[in-house]
Parts: structure tokens; C-alpha cells; sequence
């Protein structure tokens, strides 16, 4: 079996690669990462399966090649076998296609799918996991930043501050940090020395 | 209502970004999802799936996913159009000389297509390789832009041009190393190539059809069928934003919204070069250009047959009032005051100066709407 990735994110691409691996581990397979499709690759290295980020532009090179295969000495279709249409649709829902040539078991294209598929979602989970502790960071530097304005403005202590934060945000039916920003906004106008 | 909405980055996808960045959506009672996808294979595979109820598409594409050309996308309808125009060809620099070797190929179609003939005769007997022209996708309004002008001067449009598809991303660059000699696509990305010193604009599509039909809003049908009063709000607000955006007094909005990074995100001075005066013709006006006209499907389909993608055995009439839906365009125009063209079909092209359209309540003041060689296609 020999598989080509196409994505231009390589951490996700080496998770895919990893994940086929495992599962078809007796069979040894050849699989080639590259962040850009050129047409080249189907001849040079001359895959049974292609997968491909949907968020890649290149995949509308690689469909066309079922229209049009006359430079390319192998080609590749898209399965669309609709007693495998759940796979495809899980993929597609995580953000990967798959292209085989003719005669590709299909079994193994859907089982190689689904890892890929599985992969995806996991990197994408990932990255929201990262995306929201990045952000629970910020909005907590920024109502600390807010605290200590209310603080020395108004002479409270730090939890009298948070209190104080907490109401507002309560009464105004508002994220705590979205409050606290607008403080700093405010205080900003409001500093001496501004020009 | 919840909706969710899949668009390419391009400026005519101006009517579905419009209308979410002035609250249309909102004040239509929808609540709209956009999604920025990066090709048009994922944005049919999203439709075939579910995955979304709608989207920006090139308007041949139910056409040609109906036909069996390529995988499904669905039972699909269109409700609108979103907008005509919008395209623009760039040759290299290097083509470019070559033609005007032979003469100055001026805006005329025809006379850059007899340059372009003598160059491909030029290059038969020198030995060179056939010129190569990238499109964005196979089922496209580029594709057949391309075809007709080529064969306009006698070339074989098959055998004589090497066809690619390549993204529009990767166009410019394609240029640069010498793979290919010229592209079609849609705005900004021709304007961006021209303003990297990647080659040069050749002509834009109302040079090629004044008014030329090219996306329109793609709608899962079975989606459609469970919410038939969304299917009308979400055409009202995308008409609404066409009132808005067509207004010259909105233009530098205009630029600056489509120019977000969550938008198309491309540099304002090449959306601002291809919506100007001699830019790509864009029209997002309501009454003239987003009516999804039957004649408009038949031509697409008229273009695969052409071009030998299709036999003619196919009831042409019946699939294009089934994915065309003037009548719900209707519904939702009509309730806006907008005044609705009262045929399905017209003849396209013929109209060298601006006519008279019948329509209800009043008739419609149209731009002139004629093809570069002359041509009247008329719906049998």
C-alpha cells in the first residue's frame, strides 16, 4: 500500500501517517508527506490512495484529474461508493478526502480513511483545547490588569475588586473579562499624561 | 434559525459577507454560520453530506453533479444568483509579447483570439509545447469563457490548448516560473497577480459577455423543502445586501468589508482595482443581476455540450427549472418591493445598448447584455 498526504500542516500529516501505520502494520506500507500536490508526485511516486487536508486549494487539482487524466499516466478517482458513504462523510465533517485508483481494495481505502479522520478530529480538539487556554489566560491577565486599577483607584482590597468586577458583570449580563477590558480601555482615556 | 453557509474567498461572494457584516442575516431571523473553504470539491462534498444547508458556488456545478459528471452533491436548487461577472484573464508577460508581436490585442475578443491563433501556429512549427491556460475547476464559467474565446479564431479549444486546473492561490506563481502561460478566475486573485508584476490582464468578463451569469447560491433541496420560509429570508437578505452593496455611495465600504481577513482577505488595492471601472464588471445589482434565469441554465448546459462533456439526451428544460428557482426569487424580491421579471427565460445577448426588461410592478431599466462575437443564444 502506498499512500500519499497531502496537508499543509506537517504535525497533523505525521499523526495521520502514524495512525496507518499502526493499523496496518503487517503490511509495511509507503506513505509520503508533502504540503503542496504537484502533479508530478503521481508519477514519481505513484500512489495506491491520496489523502488530502480538505483546507488544501490543491484538492480541485487532484478531482480534476478524473476529467482530464491525459498527463498524468495514472489516475486517480475519488470513491465514491455509497455503501461507504458514512466514512467519506466523517472525513469530509473532519476535514480530510481521499482519493484511490481503480481497483483499491475498499475496504482497506475505508479503514485508512477512518484513521485519517479520526486523526483530524483529534488534532482539531487539540488545537481548540489550546485555542481556549490561550484565552482563559489572556481574559485572567486582563481582569488581574483590572483589579489593580479598581484597587488603587478605589482604594479596595483584591477581593473587594473581584466583587466589584462580578457584579457589574452580573448585572450587565456580560463575560467577567469582557468588564474587565473595558476598564482598561476606560483607564487609559482617563491617565494623566496621555499626549 | 440556525444556518449554516459555505463560501469561497472571492469578491463575488460579496452578497453572502455583505449581508452578515450589516446584520441582514439578523434581521431576516437567521442565524448565520459562514464557513471559508478553500476549494470547491470540499464545498460540494459539504452540500452532498449535509455538513452545510447552503453555499457560494459556480453556477455549472448542480448541473454538472446532476448530469453524473464527477461525485454527487445532493439534490440542489438555486434561488439566486449572486451577482454577474466578476472574472478576469491574465496572460504572462512573455505571452503578452508574443501576441502583440502580430498586432495590439485590444479589449476585442476576437482580435486577441487571432493573435492567440497565430502564436499557437507559431509555436506548431517551431516545435514548442502547446500553451497552457489553468482554470479553477473543470464544471466552470472560467472554463467556458476560455473554450469559446480560443475557438472563436478557429483553434480547437481540445486539442490545440493544454488545460489545467490549478488554484487560484497558486496561479500567480505558475505564471512567474513559466508553467503556465495564462489563468481564469474570479477577483481579486487576477488583480493581485498583476499588481505582483505576475503578467497581465488580457480581458475581464463583461469584455466576453456584458453580463455574463456566474455563481449563484447553491441550497440543499431537502434543506429547502423542511424550511421554506428560511429559503425566503435568506434570499431577501442577500437581496438586501445587493441593494446595499450596488449603491456607489457604499463602494469604499464595500472594499474595506470584502478585505477583512475572516473575508476574502486579500489586499484592498486588488479588490478595489478589480471593482473599479475597468476592473471585472461585477454587478451585485438586485433587479439586473441576481433573477436565476432558466436561459441562464440552459446556456451552461448548452456549454457542456459543446465542449462533448454531455450527449443532448437529457431532458435539458426539466433539469434546469428543477435547480433554477425563479419563483422563489420571486416571493422574496416581491415582499422587498423589488420589481420581478415576469418570463423565466429571455434571449441572451443582442442587447447592445441598455432595453427595457417587462417586469412587475414596473419594467426593469437593463445594462446592454451582448457576447463578444455577436451571438444571440436563444432558448429552444
Amino acid at each position: 500500500m502506498n499512500v500519499l498526504i497531502i496537508d499543509p500542516d506537517d504535525a497533523r500529516a505525521a499523526s495521520v501517517a502514524e495512525g496507518i501505520r499502526a493499523d496496518h502494520a503487517g503490511q509495511d506500507p509507503s506513505i509520503t508527506i508533502q504540503p503542496r500536490f504537484e502533479l508530478r508526485m503521481l508519477r514519481d511516486i505513484d500512489p495506491d490512495m491520496v489523502i488530502i487536508a480538505c483546507e488544501s486549494p490543491d484538492r480541485d487539482m487532484l478531482e480534476a484529474l478524473q476529467v482530464a487524466n491525459e498527463s498524468v499516466p495514472r489516475p486517480v478517482v475519488m470513491f465514491v461508493d455509497r455503501s461507504d458513504a458514512n466514512s467519506t462523510a466523517k472525513a469530509v465533517e473532519a476535514g480530510v478526502a481521499a482519493y484511490i485508483v481503480d481497483g483499491f481494495n475498499p475496504k482497506r481505502m475505508s479503514s485508512v480513511l477512518t484513521v485519517a479522520a479520526q486523526r483530524f478530529a483529534m488534532m482539531q480538539s487539540l488545537r481548540n483545547d489550546l485555542n481556549k487556554a490561550r484565552a482563559d489566560l489572556a481574559a485572567r491577565k486582563t481582569i488581574d490588569r483590572a483589579k489593580g486599577i479598581l484597587m488603587k483607584s478605589r482604594g479596595l482590597s483584591e477581593d473587594e475588586a473581584y466583587k466589584l468586577l462580578r457584579k457589574h458583570a452580573m448585572d450587565t449580563g456580560r463575560p467577567i473579562h469582557a468588564v474587565a477590558a473595558d476598564i482598561l480601555a476606560v483607564s487609559d482615556l482617563l491617565s494623566p499624561g496621555g499626549e | 434559525m440556525d444556518v449554516k453557509i459555505a463560501y469561497s474567498p472571492l469578491n463575488d461572494a460579496a452578497l453572502l459577507l455583505v449581508a452578515e457584516a450589516l446584520g441582514f442575516y439578523d434581521s431576516e431571523g437567521l442565524n448565520v454560520t459562514l464557513s471559508r473553504e478553500a476549494n470547491w470539491s470540499t464545498i460540494r462534498d459539504k452540500l452532498a453530506y449535509g455538513l452545510v444547508d447552503a453555499a457560494h458556488i459556480l453556477a455549472p456545478m448542480p448541473f454538472a453533479a446532476a448530469l453524473g459528471q464527477g461525485p454527487s452533491m445532493g439534490r440542489i436548487i438555486a434561488p439566486i444568483a449572486l451577482g454577474a461577472n466578476g472574472n478576469s484573464v491574465l496572460v504572462s508577460a512573455a505571452l503578452k509579447a508574443r501576441l502583440e508581436e502580430n498586432g495590439h490585442p485590444a479589449r476585442s475578443l476576437t482580435g486577441s483570439a487571432r493573435l492567440l491563433a497565430r502564436e499557437v501556429d507559431r509555436r506548431r512549427k517551431s516545435g514548442e509545447g502547446r500553451l497552457v491556460f489553468a482554470i479553477p475547476f473543470t464544471y466552470s464559467p472560467h472554463h467556458f469563457v476560455l473554450r469559446h474565446w480560443v475557438a472563436s479564431a478557429g483553434l480547437d479549444p481540445e486539442r490545440q490548448i493544454q488545460w489545467v486546473v490549478v488554484p487560484p492561490s497558486r496561479m500567480a506563481d505558475m505564471i512567474k516560473d513559466g508553467v503556465v502561460d495564462g489563468f481564469c478566475s474570479g477577483s481579486p486573485w487576477p488583480q493581485t497577480a498583476q499588481l505582483k508584476g505576475r503578467g497581465e490582464i488580457l480581458f475581464s468578463d463583461p469584455d466576453y459577455w456584458s453580463l455574463k451569469p456566474e455563481k449563484v447560491l447553491g441550497v440543499r433541496s431537502a434543506w429547502a423543502e423542511e424550511n421554506p420560509d428560511a429559503v425566503i429570508a435568506l434570499v431577501r437578505a442577500l437581496l438586501r445586501a445587493g441593494q446595499w452593496a450596488s449603491r456607489p455611495g457604499n463602494h469604499q465600504d464595500l472594499v474595506r468589508i470584502l478585505a477583512r481577513r475572516a473575508y476574502v482577505g486579500a489586499p484592498a488595492e486588488a479588490i478595489a482595482l478589480a471593482l473599479s471601472e475597468h476592473g471585472s464588471g461585477l454587478v451585485l445589482d438586485p433587479e439586473t443581476a441576481t433573477y436565476p434565469w432558466i436561459s441562464h441554465a440552459k446556456w451552461f448546459l448548452g456549454q457542456m455540450v459543446k465542449w462533448g462533456w454531455l450527449t443532448a439526451e437529457h431532458d435539458f428544460d426539466q433539469l434546469a427549472r428543477h435547480i433554477y428557482r425563479p419563483d422563489l426569487w420571486r416571493i422574496a424580491a416581491s415582499s422587498l418591493g423589488l420589481n420581478c421579471p415576469i418570463a423565466l427565460e429571455k434571449e441572451e445577448g443582442g442587447h447592445a445598448q441598455p432595453w427595457s426588461l417587462p417586469a412587475q410592478p414596473h419594467d426593469i431599466a437593463m445594462p446592454p447584455n451582448v457576447l463578444f462575437d455577436g451571438g444571440v443564444f436563444k432558448c429552444a
